[in-house]
């Protein structure tokens, strides 16, 4: 076995570096001593000059120790070792470099950690549950309006007979007022969910027991199981809960348990309800939403799981063509269902495109700095390739001391990335997708994998910053050597040109997004209400989820309630001492409306697109906005056979032409619409005229005509209320929501934002974007300036000779700068019109957006194009400033000096 | 030009002379230093330290162990001992060795 023998041998030498160390001197040291004592024994010599003789014999100590080392395995090692030592120490000795360079790369691998890290949670997120990753969700997609078809119960009966998914099971979101132990009503994140999902998401109740199937009978006594935060905020942790009958909207159930704090299945759900899917005589496509999930069996695939779903589909399409001809049952991992897949594919691509990008244009300007710095270490490498050092040695160098930078900047950007995703991660998040919670497996530490993904980006930045320069290098000793000089042949070459170019390229650009991102913060922060926002709040209000789908357009009876409910809510809150005026609209000003277009009954009957709102028709008495012109809504307009609007300001203005609208007609029609259809839609009569209020939306730019239909509250989708108070708006806050208890227990109190806060989380998003970008901005600017200054200081340098030269035979000072300066010179301006090009295609391509249509040039007002140029000349300026030291370093070059040199 | 012994062919026959003295008895390094410079007839007195690498070589190789053991005059010293494969590799090496030389010889005559 003498692998055996032999592996056992070199692991020892290995890995027990001190202990074959300590050996090697002990072997050494015997040896000597025997040595020693024969020639004191047999050839009578003194024990010194015996000594002596034996450490003749036995050779070069130091040398042999090297070869048993190398002989270990160790050489690379320590060879390593010392590199990155001097890594360090180059790191401490140049720390211009040091910060500057660790610092873009820390940013990089900032920007890639957090991205990585947020598209993982989006995209790719595994349950933290048993099986996590074999946990399915199962929809039906209707390919003709590409969406997903939820009325999926007659088909859950089918699914749940599958042998490739197992455990399966369905919830349906039930979100509903929970009366607590105080008897205030808050909405709470209710599922009615299958007892299955117990099974899929196993845990130990705190209290009392999960859902069980027999919950789900009909007849069965109505249960709830509650979240632990539930629990302890609203009933105080009473311990005695369970058996207990609570009320949630108008029902009554009895908690049966209390789960564990965490536990959020099947999203973000802290109120449990039984649900019942075996519903006899449900049909196909009809019934309540569901959402349905599974386990995969053991030993199936996604692959098999899909096969058979696609078996039963077909089967359901052959049996109902008229419900499921164009459905197709699909089944995916379950976290992807936060995601739309598509979008976000695309987007995760361009983002990691962006990042790989970034740390490339960044690490090849640190490589930039290397290159210069590493060129003024010219002699030192060349003694050592004149010592000996193999071209690969000193690549390797040059590579571990980039490595050492980019391994700081890695510990760094990691650091800062973790820090960055605990503070803002979750709150960006949520008002990015305009959610109150998030599903409960967002994980918001930073994974294994995220963290080897910075890793891997570190070590691709430490190969384009050391061995790029490095190679270029020692490229150029050989000719050095032959040459018996210094600087023989290493030049900046076309590549570093590329990366100055790039890099002006950036910093010229990348303003002009923060610019963007700050007009429209500077345009949310001016924007107008129309009405003094301090003294509102705007109340969203929900149904619960059971009485939601009985609100269909057909469903007069149950509209009719809400709109009593709605009413008489209406009133208790007038009463109250603090409240002023109640009105209700379909969405809150500042909001986007529903865009519709119009035709108007003006000459040659023009149409226009118009932002429209349905009011009750209190709404312009309640905001103070008496009319122009005309007369505002009565209750009598309400009435289906009255066609009534009225329009704002920039109606008048915009569609008008500034004429009086009043006694004006106008009409729906959409773009799709023939002409023969159009031609029958209703005309309504503009009775009054309106002082502006925020019917476009706060982050567009563009000013919007507007339009107001009347509406009974609750109807078209009137379901935001806004209410005045006198005094101290938040006092009015709980009394909302005890009266919304009161008057209809279905009715949810979603939130209650005061309206001058509307503005606050808009502002705060494109606040964090617009940091972000000057980050990447500011980055970029200090890269180039540094850049272009490593460059020139080389270039100086290098040519101090020359210079001298030239001035000695006479060259004017103008003429020397000129020859100098010519190239970085054009390196800037290819820069800033490259950078200016990249701006010009980004407008037109933003201004292809409907956000930003008809804004100016591309998005960009005339006075941000003017700041624009300003902003390009003054970067010329700028990096012309870094040519100032080495300029004043050339005018300084004494001919007699600069012949001195060599 | 002087004439330089090849250093593989040295190389070779040093590991061959530590197999031949290990196969007799377990031995320290200085022992088997002496006991190659007895029988080589001085071939290895130029550089006694240079014997160290080799039995690394051979113990890495797996033809050799070692371990630590007391001499005659109660000092602890490193013992190296013959494995199995060391013996067949010996074997093969001394059989391979012998045909070398026999195959030098009769060039060397024939010239």
């Amino acid at each position: 076995m003498s692998w055996l023998e032999g592996s056992r041998a070199r692991l020892r030498l290995l890995f027990g570096r001190g202990a074959a160390e300590a050996r090697m001197e002990k072997e050494f040291d015997f040896h000597l001593d025997m040595e020693t004592e024969r020639l004191v024994r047999e050839e009578r010599l003194d024990p010194r000059e015996a000594r002596r003789r034996a450490l003749v014999a036995f050779g070069g100590v130091q040398q042999h120790r090297e070869r048993l080392r190398a002989g270990r395995g160790m050489a690379w090692f320590s060879a390593l070792s010392l590199d990155l030592k001097l890594g360090f120490r180059m790191l401490a000795k140049y720390p211009g470099l040091a910060i500057i360079g660790g610092l873009a790369m820390a940013f990089g691998i900032w920007f890639g950690a957090v991205t990585f890290q947020m598209f993982g949670m989006l995209t790719n997120s595994t349950l933290p549950l048993p099986d996590g990753d074999r946990i399915v969700k199962i929809e039906n997609w209707d390919s003709k309006i590409l969406n997903e078809e939820d009325r999926a119960l007659y088909d859950y009966q089918l699914w749940r007979t599958m042998r490739s998914i197992i455990d399966i099971g369905a919830y349906r979101n039930a979100s509903a007022n929970l009366v607590g132990a105080d008897g205030t009503a808050l909405p709470a994140a209710a599922a009615e969910i299958t007892a299955s999902a117990f099974r899929i998401a196993p845990e130990r109740p705190l209290l009392g027991r999960v859902l069980e199937d027999s919950d789900e009978r009909a007849g069965a006594v109505p249960v709830v199981l509650l979240g632990h935060d539930v629990w302890t905020r609203r009933f105080d942790s009473d311990p005695r809960i369970v058996g207990r009958t609570v009320r949630i909207g108008n029902r009554f159930a009895t908690v049966v348990g209390v789960m564990p704090d965490g536990y959020a299945f099947p999203m973000a759900h802290h109120l449990w309800m039984p649900l019942r899917t075996n519903v006899p005589d449900v049909e196909p496509r009809q019934g309540i939403a569901i959402t349905v999930f599974g386990r995969l069996a053991p030993g199936m695939t996604l692959g098999n799981a899909q096969a058979e779903l696609t078996t039963i589909g077909k089967r359901l399409a052959a049996e109902h063509p008229t419900t499921h001809a164009q459905l197709e049952p699909h089944v995916f991992p379950y976290t992807q269902m936060a995601s739309n897949n598509n979008d976000m594919a695309m987007m995760k691509m361009l983002t990691y495109v962006f990042v790989v990008a970034l740390v490339l244009v960044v690490c090849s300007t640190v490589a930039l700095l290397v290159f210069a710095r590493a060129a003024s270490r010219e002699t030192e490498l060349l003694v050592r390739s004149a010592l000996g050092a193999s071209r690969r040695r000193i690549v390797t160098q040059l590579f571990a001391e980039a490595l050492v930078l980019a391994g700081v900047a890695a510990v760094v950007g990691l650091a800062a990335a973790q820090l960055t995703l605990t503070i803002w991660g979750e709150p960006y998040l949520k008002v990015g997708y305009g959610v109150s919670e998030l599903p409960f497996w967002f994980d918001f530490t930073l994974s294994p994998t995220t963290v080897v993904y910075a890793l891997a980006l570190a070590v691709v930045g430490a190969v384009v910053a050391g061995v790029m320069p490095a190679r270029k290098i020692t490229g150029g000793l050989g000719a050095g050597l032959r040459a018996g000089t210094a600087g023989g042949g290493v030049s900046f070459g076309g590549v570093w040109t590329a990366v100055i170019v790039i890099q002006v390229a950036l910093t010229v650009a990348f303003p002009s997004i923060v610019m963007l991102v700050r007009g429209e913060s500077t345009r949310v922060a001016a924007y107008d209400f129309g009405f003094p926002v301090q003294e509102y709040l705007g109340v969203t209000l929900g149904v619960d989820g059971a009485l939601e789908e009985t609100l269909t357009p057909d469903s007069a009876a149950a509209r009719a309630r809400l709109g009593t409910s709605l009413e008489a809510l209406r009133q208790r809150l007038e009463a109250e001492p603090g409240v002023a005026g109640v009105t209700f609209v379909d969405r809150f000003p500042g909001e986007h409306h529903v865009y519709r277009r119009l035709e108007v009954s003006l000459p040659g009957n023009p149409s226009s697109v118009v932002a429209t709102a349905s009011v009750d028709p209190s709404y312009f008495a309640v905001l103070q906005a008496p009319m122009i012109a005309g007369r505002g809504f009565t209750s009598s307009d309400l009435s289906p056979d009255v066609r009534v609007v009225i329009v704002d300001q920039a109606f008048a203005d915009i569609v008008m032409g500034g004429r009086n609208p009043i006694g004006h007609r106008v009409r729906m029609r959409s773009s799709q619409m023939p002409d023969s259809i159009a031609a029958r839609q209703p005309w309504y009569e503009i009775v009054g005229l309106v002082k502006e209020l925020g019917v476009s939306a706060m982050a567009m730019p563009q000013r919007y005509a507007g339009l107001y239909m009347p509406a009974t509250p609750g109807s078209q989708g009137a379901l935001n209320m806004i209410v005045r108070g006198r005094g101290e708006l938040l006092t009015i806050a709980p009394r909302v929501r005890e009266l919304a208890m009161t008057v209809d227990p279905t009715l949810e109190v979603e939130s209650i934002t005061p309206f001058d806060q509307m503005k606050t989380s808009m502002l705060w998003f494109n606040g964090l974007w617009t940091r972000i970008i000057m980050g990447l901005a500011a980055v970029a600017v200090v890269l180039s300036l540094s850049g272009i200054y490593a460059v020139l200081s080389y270039t100086v340098a290098r040519r101090t000779r020359e210079i001298g030269v030239r001035v000695a035979l006479g060259s004017s000072a103008r003429r020397v700068i000129t020859s100098i300066f010519k190239r970085p010179l054009i390196q800037v301006t290819l820069g800033v019109i490259a950078g200016s090009v990249l701006i010009a295609v980004g407008s037109i391509g933003v201004g292809n957006t409907t956000q930003f249509s008809g804004t100016g040039i591309g998005g960009f007002a005339p006075s941000d194009v003017v700041l624009l140029v300003a902003y390009a000349i003054l970067m010329l300026g700028v990096c012309a400033l870094a040519c100032v030291v080495p300029t004043v370093r050339v005018l300084r070059v004494q001919p007699t000096e600069a012949l001195r040199v060599e | 030009m002087p004439l330089r012994p090849q250093t593989d062919a040295l190389r070779g026959s040093l590991d061959l002379l530590v197999l031949k003295t290990l196969s007799l008895a377990p031995m320290h390094g200085w022992g088997i230093s002496q006991r190659v410079q007895q029988i080589s007839d001085g071939v290895l007195e130029v550089n006694q330290g240079s014997l160290y690498p080799a039995l690394q070589r051979l113990e890495k190789a797996g033809l050799i162990t070692s371990e630590w053991g007391t001499t005659d005059n109660n000092r602890s010293a490193r013992y190296y001992r013959m494995t199995a494969s060391g013996r067949r590799a010996l074997g093969e090496e001394l059989e391979s060795w012998r045909r070398f030389a026999a195959g030098l010889e009769s060039v060397l005559r024939t010239s």
